[in-house]
């Protein structure tokens, strides 16, 4: 090797190898932590003997860990349904109507992306305040002479989790708005225009060029709310708790994974080498979701 | 000269302070008890004093968080030297981990503690002792005097009685049960506090904890069926009252009943000097039975073994055991201290407590099933919640409870 | 542009239509201006107003339950910590993020893709699914209650998509600018430094305050390791405020506004560069 290439050589791992090593050494060795740890048993915090897959077993397969999991699992599939439906949609319009500059488009852009900044604890807690059964949405309901629409939004089995991913959608369908606003503005005009000229209806171009032209965003919406819904803890921690209450109604992976790793409230005792299988499970469904979301969304990409 | 002579002493000054600093030991002491800051600062202060060389510093954490930061700090090796740990089960797992020092040899003065309040402080599997006890919790039914009074009603004997109290407190359009089911663990007190009287107190808990019957006992279902009679007689839309709305409701007289443990006394008064309240043992089924009240060890204060000042953290908790901090929590706190010897005349309200303690059955799930996941308690607060909100019916919750504790409980899997 | 929808000169159809959607869009942002509102003027209120008379405004002004709130119940702690911790995680994140996508942007190499790659799993790793791992880890470096693990942790965090942005922009800077400067006698380090960083300065800023924002509103990882109330970050220390005075309404909204309202002034003030830095990962 001549002097040069180990000049550059080390120059590579001056600028390199710090980041680098920070990386690894905290996100992706945990991660083979997380695998190894999930193989064995665990008395308490102490790692007894290797178990091979016994773990993964019994949140599969054995009571009442299976019950426990599948229904938090429910919940995160929930989130992402809704959120898809209702957030996405929402903000799939919103970007649109935006991008076509109606009146007072500026103000409503930045008023819409207002609660984005906020941290989720503060909002759920807010939210938990107008929530509760005195507060201030059932105040407001019965001010309009709706009493009877009156619910416990947090406490009712039924609607718990929804009212939760509703809060969350409050704070966060500014965001998906104005990507997808920032992707309609980078549609070619002409293209526009000239769809525009041809006679085409407002839907027609809406679906025939806008919608094929914005995939990309479309595609990092898609993964980024698998990633969010399938790692929600805070908006739960923050307004049903760590039980998810009521009845494990609003439990979701996050707040199972959290009891399981560490005990819950008063009554639980922490579980290492389950927790740490609920761990791998949420690695894998995350990173499968998004690989599957960008190849079959990829092959739709349209390139000009 | 002069000047010399200033900074020579202000170096003597500096180095004294220093060293003051260098030879005071500073104890960590964590308690799940936001509520009592106050009275623990006053227990410090007087610690201090009478030994100069130890700094308690205290940190209190919420209590539905703090067995998940605790547990997160000892097996990160850090953690309080001193700190509030739960009884029974909650025990047993840091006991088992090897997070606690086992105290007979550095606080002698267990020897003399009662047998009850040291079962919750006691490990099952070697049978040491892992704590100070500090209080026992009982588990009744706060009543608004002056509502009471208002309306003429008189302390319920029987179910029907305070059925019939309930009404009328409802006819006079105040809140009968400040109750609510948002979080399970306030409907497990609320089991807690009116059931035993319908499945049979201690006959029952002794057999369920010996495998000789199970959850599925009709006595047991029939108990659990009684708190679906309340329900009338909650707030409106109780499935989404906090454990703090349920508070604030009874401490700003807008609830008359408050079903309840007696840890709550001490805050209610604090909240709300004028608030005029006492309590009475939950009704019983026909004239003439024994009003009983479950009982438990309510916690302990424990020594972290990884501690590096077990000397001054065994003089601290010699202090926690020790009258001072017994009187604090007759007086101040109004609990019922396990301080044996604790002169308990001061508080009418301890006393009331002691004398409902008579007839006293444990804590079903708290003290027979919170060794193994998943808990007694886990199953019970989610059940008790489909329950309450109309989901299920009482057969049900017995199934699930019942299922729930077979997968682990040895005593009922030999059926 | 023929594709806006402008009111005036319109249709009457399309009139009626554009009103419509005017009116919605009040109505939502309504919406979110209402609830901070009521968060404002409730934290002037009694708890006992607050909660007979929700929609009322309060009797007065007065800024007691700040005070109180800000230093008794030590916000004013939180908040510091809030922003050195954030400080020193961005310092880390920028800089070494800056350097890794100037290592694998500016140099052919044989890894150069492997590294890149390693960076990019970072994005898509949900890194709290790691926490027992990492605690156990913090554990042994002895970083235990010690904001240097939540930093390390912050950092870590943010490199991934800092690497992927700034290299992406560094990748667009013609290589001539390189080899002038090398001709020139500037090290590798002054080219990095002195060169590129200040040509792609628009982006650092953009990647800043897409990392600082979500770090400054973390709450998991303080929450895990920092359990002394001297390192307490807002939102923990919020938490445990809801705690400890859950019956007081009055308080809670106060200091609900105190974690609220400074984000809010900033964003008044600097919105667009929010808006560009926040969905900078999601837009090309």
């Amino acid at each position: 090797m001549s002097s040069k290439d180990l000049r550059k050589g080390l120059w590579i791992s001056l600028f390199v190898l710090p980041g680098l090593a920070l990386v690894v050494s905290v996100i992706l060795v945990p991660l083979f932590m997380s695998l190894f740890n999930s193989l064995f048993a665990w008395k308490q915090l102490l790692r007894q003997e290797y178990i091979g897959f016994d773990n993964f077993a019994k949140i599969f397969g054995t009571e009442p860990y299976r019950t426990r999991f599948f229904n938090a699992l429910g919940n995160n599939l929930r989130w992402f349904v809704a959120t898809m439906l209702v957030q996405n949609t929402l903000g799939l319009l919103f970007g649109y109507l935006l991008s076509r500059r109606i009146p007072g488009h500026g103000f409503f852009k930045r008023v819409i992306f207002i609660p984005v900044l906020f941290s989720i604890v503060a909002v759920g807690f807010l939210w938990g305040l107008y929530l509760k059964p005195t507060g201030l949405l059932n105040g407001f309901l019965r001010l309009m002479g709706h009493g009877e629409l009156a619910r416990a939004w947090l406490g009712q089995e039924s609607i718990a989790t929804f009212s939760i991913i509703a809060v969350n959608i409050w704070r966060w369908v500014g965001f998906p708005s104005l990507v997808f606003l920032a992707a309609i503005d980078n549609v070619p005009v002409d293209c526009l225009e000239a769809a525009h000229i041809e006679g085409a209806g407002e839907g027609r171009i809406f679906v025939r060029i806008i919608l094929p032209l914005i995939v990309p965003a479309i595609t990092v919406i898609t993964i980024l709310t698998i990633i969010g819904s399938l790692n929600v803890f805070e908006q739960i921690y923050t307004m049903t708790g760590l039980d998810g209450g009521p009845n494990f109604s609003t439990d979701a992976i996050g707040t199972l994974f959290y009891r399981t790793a560490f005990g819950s409230v008063d009554s639980g005792n922490p579980e290492i080498g389950i927790g740490s299988a609920i761990g791998v499970v949420i690695y894998v469904l995350t990173f499968g979701a998004s690989i599957l979301t960008l190849a079959t969304m990829g092959s739709k990409e349209v390139e000009l | 000269m002069r000047f010399k002579r200033a900074v020579l002493l202000s170096v003597l000054a500096l180095l004294m302070l220093a060293s003051a600093f260098a030879q005071k030991t500073t104890i960590n002491f964590w308690t799940w008890r936001p509520e009592d800051v106050e009275v623990y600062n006053r227990l410090i202060t007087t610690f201090e004093t009478a030994n100069p060389g130890i700094d308690v510093v205290q940190t209190a954490h919420k209590s539905t968080d703090y067995n998940t930061i605790l547990s997160a700090a000892l097996s990160g090796g850090s953690g309080p030297d001193v700190f509030q740990s739960r009884a029974y089960g909650g025990l047993e797992t840091f006991a088992q981990s090897g997070y606690m020092e086992s105290l007979e040899k550095a606080v002698p003065e267990l020897k003399n503690f009662d047998k009850a309040p040291l079962r919750g402080a006691t490990s099952i599997k070697d049978g040491k002792i892992y704590g100070v006890p500090f209080a026992s919790q009982t588990l009744f039914v706060y009543y608004n005097k002056a509502i009471y009074k208002q309306l003429g009603l008189s302390v319920p004997d029987t179910w029907d009685q305070f059925l019939a109290n309930l009404e009328a407190v409802k006819k006079a359009g105040l809140q009968p049960i400040a109750n609510g089911g948002k979080e399970g663990w306030t409907l497990e007190v609320m089991m807690g506090a009116i059931c035993p009287n319908f499945y049979g107190a201690n006959d029952f808990f002794n057999a369920v904890v010996a495998g000789k019957t199970n959850f599925q006992d009709p006595r047991f279902v029939a108990a659990i069926g009684k708190l679906k009679e309340l329900t009338p007689y909650m707030p409106d839309l109780y499935m989404g009252v906090a454990y703090t709305d349920m508070q604030s409701a009874f401490i700003n007289e807008q609830a008359a009943h408050f079903i309840g443990g007696s840890f709550e006394a001490g805050y209610f008064a604090a909240q709300n000097p004028k608030l005029d309240f006492d309590v009475f043992a939950a009704p019983v089924a026909k004239k003439g039975d024994s009003h009983y009240v479950s009982v438990y060890a309510d916690g302990n204060f424990s020594m972290n073994s990884g501690s590096k000042n077990k000397d001054a953290a065994a003089k601290w908790l010699r202090f926690l055991a020790g009258k001072d901090t017994g009187n604090a929590f007759i007086k101040e706190l109004k609990q019922v201290s396990a301080v044996p010897g604790v002169d308990t005349s001061p508080s009418p309200y301890i006393s009331k407590v002691l004398s409902l303690q008579k007839f006293n059955t444990p804590y079903l799930m708290l003290v027979g099933f919170r060794y193994n996941q998943p808990t007694g308690s886990v199953l019970i607060q989610a059940a008790l919640q489909g329950f309450m909100a109309g989901k299920f019916d009482a057969a049900e919750v017995a199934r699930q409870v019942q299922e729930g504790i077979a997968t682990y409980y040895e005593p009922f899997k030999k059926k | 542009m023929t594709t806006d929808l402008r009111f005036r000169g319109s249709r009457p159809a399309r009139k009626a239509l554009i009103l419509l959607i005017e009116l919605a869009f009040i109505a939502y942002a309504l919406l979110i201006f209402y609830p901070l509102a009521n968060m404002v003027l409730s934290s002037f209120k009694s708890t006992r107003d607050i909660l007979r008379a929700p929609f009322s405004l309060p009797s007065s002004i007065d800024f007691a339950n700040y005070a109180a709130v800000w230093i008794g119940k030590g916000f004013a702690r939180y908040f510091l910590n809030s922003l050195w911790i954030t400080a020193a995680s961005m310092v880390l994140v920028l800089l070494l993020g800056s350097m890794a996508a100037y290592g694998v942007s500016r140099y052919r190499f044989r890894l150069s893709t492997l590294v890149y790659m390693i960076f990019l799993s970072g994005i898509m790793l949900p890194l709290k699914a790691a926490i027992i791992p990492l605690f156990i880890i913090m554990k042994k470096a002895g970083l235990m209650d010690n904001p240097f693990s939540v930093i390390l942790i912050f950092a870590a965090m943010g490199l991934p998509s800092t690497v992927f942005i700034l290299s992406g922009f560094m990748k667009s800077v013609p290589m001539d600018l390189d080899n002038a400067a090398r001709i020139d006698g500037c090290s590798d380090w002054g080219i990095y430094w002195r060169i590129i960083m200040p040509v792609v300065a628009p982006a650092v800023s953009l990647v800043t305050i897409y990392n600082a924002v979500p770090i400054w509103n973390d709450f998991f990882f303080p929450l895990v390791f920092l359990q002394s109330d001297r390192w307490k970050t807002l939102p923990v220390g919020l938490t445990s405020f809801f705690g400890q005075y859950s019956t007081n309404w009055s308080l809670l909204f106060t200091g609900l506004s105190i974690a609220v309202l400074p984000v809010l002034f900033l964003y008044i003030f600097m919105s667009k560069y929010f808006i560009r830095g926040m969905t900078a990962g999601a837009v090309k």
